[in-house]
């Protein structure tokens, strides 16, 4: 066990930044990303003999996030219903995140943002994105040309050239 | 893929300092809590049970709820008041699962409303600190920097809802803000001493104020 939880211990220090990014990607969202990323850890650690052996942990916990959904959140941690004309939580923001990026990747189809977040912020390749996601490999890379014209058409261009090196699967 | 680049790295770049600072040991607490609540056969109709239990003290006509608005009386020393109608309590709180505490709050025009000063007793002596308001919701500002996921654990029964509140996850220096409304309660953690945003809707905050100065109904 306690090797268990050491092992477990060093996947999650290594992966909640990137599988918050991820989520927090899909659902524009930080703090509802932040309870769905926390829920997804916590069954991943219930089922880590399972997950441990999974061809991508982070992804799994990414995809377990992101099926959680928001009446999920909302249900658990937010309001409590009592009666049935319950009001809805209020929306919240991404902090710390540029809000013309939020609302660029907003627009886009929810299986676009999944690809691109998989592909960005997990270094998943087109095969892995693709069995993670259940597409064909074809999809997924058509998914992430449109994602990236559309943002590329949406986004001021960066200016970083520091980042131009920088190499995405 | 090179022309993909240059975006991706844009998009990754502004979300490089999104960190999560939950540690590990909140994850393996979830965990426990969850593990202990299947192990003992936890349900949501038992949490019921056992809260509308303690809530309920004998009377001499038969079986009545404890006085409205207040915490269950202790066990072993039931009321017993000999004259009155029965009187439905809006809340219980109880020890259990675990070193966990269970908060009910009951729904329904035959339940009375619920007193914050009494709720907010009640949780005093489970240890945990509340600021408790009746049609209106507080936040601090800043925002407490724990989350309330790991603390509150609701669950909606039959009659009201149960809330499993893990105490020991609060971390020192905040409390358990609940806003109680027509329908529905709001929570969210908030920090000792920072000013407080309160709103009697679901929108925008309603009114400022400070800590020193509450202009709320409710209880500190």
């Amino acid at each position: 066990m306690g090797q268990e939880q050491d092992e477990f211990a060093d996947f999650y220090r290594a992966s909640r930044d990137s599988c918050l990014r991820a989520v927090t990607a899909v659902v524009g969202d930080r703090e509802l990303a932040e309870e769905q990323v926390a829920e997804a850890f916590t069954r991943a650690w219930m089922s880590w003999g399972k997950v441990r052996k999974h061809a991508a942990p982070r992804a799994w916990v990414v995809r377990t996030a992101l099926n959680l959904g928001v009446s999920w959140w909302r249900r658990r941690h937010r309001e409590v219903p009592l009666a049935d004309h319950d009001a809805a939580a209020p929306a919240c923001t991404s902090d710390g995140v540029d809000p013309a990026l939020i609302a660029a990747l907003r627009r886009l189809p929810a299986r676009q943002r999944e690809v691109l977040a998989l592909r960005i912020f997990l270094d998943l390749d087109t095969e892995t994105t693709a069995k993670v996601i259940g597409i064909a490999p074809g999809t997924v890379m058509a998914h992430l040309s449109r994602a990236v014209a559309a943002l590329r058409r949406d986004l001021p261009p960066a200016n970083t050239s520091s980042n131009a090196t920088e190499v995405v699967r | 893929m090179n022309e993909h680049d240059e975006v991706m790295c844009q998009v990754r770049e502004s979300f490089s300092g999104l960190r999560m600072d939950m540690p590990v040991e909140n994850v393996f607490a979830r965990s426990r809590v969850r593990r202990r609540r299947r192990l003992s056969g936890l349900t949501a109709a038992a949490v019921a049970a056992a809260g509308a239990a303690a809530a309920i003290t004998l009377t001499s006509g038969g079986l009545a709820p404890a006085l409205s608005g207040s915490a269950p009386a202790p066990s072993g020393t039931p009321s017993l008041p000999s004259h009155g109608p029965a009187e439905l309590a809006a809340f219980s709180v109880t020890n259990g699962p675990g070193d966990s505490t269970t908060l009910i709050l009951y729904k329904g025009p035959k339940y009375p409303e619920l007193d914050p000063a009494a709720l907010r007793e009640a949780l005093a002596r489970h240890g945990i600190p509340a600021l408790v308001t009746v049609g209106t919701f507080c936040r601090s500002t800043p925002e407490a920097s724990a989350s309330l996921g790991q603390v509150v654990h609701p669950s909606t029964l039959a009659g009201g809802s149960a809330m499993v509140i893990d105490g020991q996850a609060m971390p020192s220096g905040t409390r358990l803000s609940i806003g109680y409304f027509q329908g529905h309660v709001r929570m969210a953690l908030i920090e000792d001493g920072a000013s407080l945003s309160c709103s009697s809707t679901s929108d925008q905050p309603a009114a400022h104020v400070t800590p020193s100065n509450t202009p709320i109904r409710g209880q500190q």
